[in-house]
């Protein structure tokens, strides 16, 4: 039996996972950005609401910590480079450097931003199969009839479907160079190296399997999609989404 | 009637190897096919000629008549293929999202989709199974999971590339029982495999792959008894001068 990454589709029968594809892609979209504009207050509400449809959808949290721990050493970048670039009063000062009250309140926020969209892009992950995610792609390029829809679509779901494949990959040969004591060596750079390299040779033999699989079962762009049709629920859900973001914006 | 015609097939690689070496082999519509050879003999090269997954370099295949050049699409309808990597024909995200996506490609509407998954996945037992994911699947199970994403494009070939490996007994016997069933629905089955004490005793015709040539074709139990000279392992019962029995029995 194998385990999972969780950040995959799941079924299930909760509010996300039962809500049209088109409406998940919009709420993605204006929570992202209305987070990027967010003060303490709204970054307070969205978690909230984040946390409270993770709790509602099943998303097993643990695992999607575990996952996030490669994009938490990037949040730790990121904050402390604010801390140390952003001017004002200090509060720890160590020789020529200066941690300023300001740059550790900038540098929260901008983590506590990415978290969010972070988190609402793994929620819309768990809840919507790639065959959905590509068939709103192409729902909405569909007027644009400049754009390739059906491949940007196409590519789209075969990102979404492989991202749980590449995460696989690095957790096995990860735990088969600890098996060989990989742990002892203490230079990063050596690590990343050690892992990197069979992690691509194993990912690009694995897209190499899949294709011919796909190939074998008469793949193409142009396939029957699922069915997308809007109810009611979604657009209350719609109507809500609004007016949260409505509210962050004006605070 | 041949559903299968191959002749003087020929594939010659990018690095200059010879796979394939002048085949000629027709296949009867019905018939249960055991191809065994060592590794690198040109078995598998040989079934992804079936359905046009590797193209000839000199030679014809043909698959009910048609050319499997000249519709690729057709053959691809026609031949069904499981490969030795189950876990790399899984495309869908769940078991139904896996039946479905053959029939998706065949540009079928989505309730003739609904009908053939449930249907395929009523025949292989995993109708339960279907909102689950298919990497939580056991080994066989995965196995006739892509043995249901075949049947859902309904050909009339199924090739299976060493349906075995790697299973245990309680699983080969599982893989073991689908394929007989699938044989005993009329669907011509092809297996490779160079493990034929698995599956010889429901075999009704046996051939024997060396350097990619045919070295041997007949019925098993005429020329089961030279083909260690191959580099194949002969069933046990066949070197004490028994009958070669089922795994089902």
């Amino acid at each position: 039996m194998a385990e999972l990454t969780a950040f995959s589709f799941q079924s299930g029968t909760s509010l996300l996972h039962k809500l049209d594809v088109r409406f998940k892609l919009l709420f993605l979209i204006l929570i992202s950005l209305v987070s990027l504009g967010g003060g303490f207050t709204g970054l307070g509400a969205l978690t909230g609401l984040v946390t409270g449809l993770s709790i509602h959808s099943r998303l097993p949290l643990k695992s999607a910590f575990k996952e996030f721990r490669f994009f938490l050493i990037f949040l730790v970048l990121i904050l402390v480079a604010r801390m140390l670039a952003t001017p004002g009063t200090a509060i720890i000062e160590i020789k020529s450097f200066a941690i300023t009250r300001s740059g550790l309140m900038s540098g929260v926020l901008i983590c506590w931003r990415l978290v969010i969209i972070a988190f609402v892009g793994f929620l819309f992950i768990y809840t919507t199969p790639s065959s959905e995610i590509k068939a709103a792609v192409d729902w909405f390029l569909k007027p644009a009839a400049f754009i390739p829809g059906k491949r940007i679509a196409t590519m789209m779901g075969l990102i979404a479907r492989f991202i749980p494949v590449i995460l696989n990959q690095a957790r096995e040969t990860t735990e088969a160079q600890r098996a060989r004591c990989v742990e002892n060596r203490k230079n990063p750079l050596y690590r990343i190296v050690r892992l990197g390299v069979p992690l691509i040779r194993r990912t690009f033999e694995q897209a190499d399997r899949l294709i011919v699989a796909m190939e074998a079962r008469c793949y193409s762009e142009n396939r029957t999609d699922p069915d997308l049709s809007a109810t009611r629920t979604d657009w209350l859900a719609l109507l809500v989404i609004i007016i949260i973001c409505g509210w962050i914006v004006s605070i | 009637m041949d559903i299968i015609e191959i002749e003087n097939l020929k594939h010659r690689f990018a690095d200059g190897t010879l796979g394939l070496d002048g085949i000629n082999l027709k296949i009867r519509a019905g018939a249960f096919v055991v191809v065994a050879g060592p590794n690198g003999s040109g078995k598998t090269t040989l079934i992804r000629h079936l359905n046009g997954l590797m193209l000839p370099t000199d030679g014809c295949v043909k698959v009910a008549g048609i050319s499997v050049q000249k519709d690729l699409m057709r053959a691809r309808r026609l031949v069904g293929m499981m490969f030795q990597d189950a876990d790399s024909q899984i495309v869908g995200e769940t078991v139904y999202q896996d039946v479905a996506f053959g029939p998706e490609n065949l540009r079928l509407d989505n309730d003739q989709i609904r009908e053939r998954v449930s249907l395929a996945l009523d025949v292989v037992g995993l109708k339960d199974f279907a909102q689950q994911r298919p990497h939580l699947l056991s080994g066989g199970e995965k196995r006739r999971l892509a043995i249901a994403g075949i049947l859902a494009m309904e050909p009339k070939v199924i090739a299976f590339d060493e349906p075995f490996a790697s299973l245990d007994y309680p699983g080969v016997k599982q893989v073991l029982r689908q394929i007989l069933t699938l044989h005993q629905a009329g669907h011509t089955i092809l297996v490779i495999t160079h493990d034929l004490e698995k599956v010889l005793a429901h075999a009704d015709r046996l051939i024997i792959m060396q350097k990619g040539k045919i070295v041997r074709d007949g019925v098993p139990a005429e020329i089961v008894d030279d083909i260690e000279t191959f580099g194949v392992r002969a069933p046990c019962a066949s070197h004490l001068g028994m009958e070669v029995r089922s795994w089902l029995n």
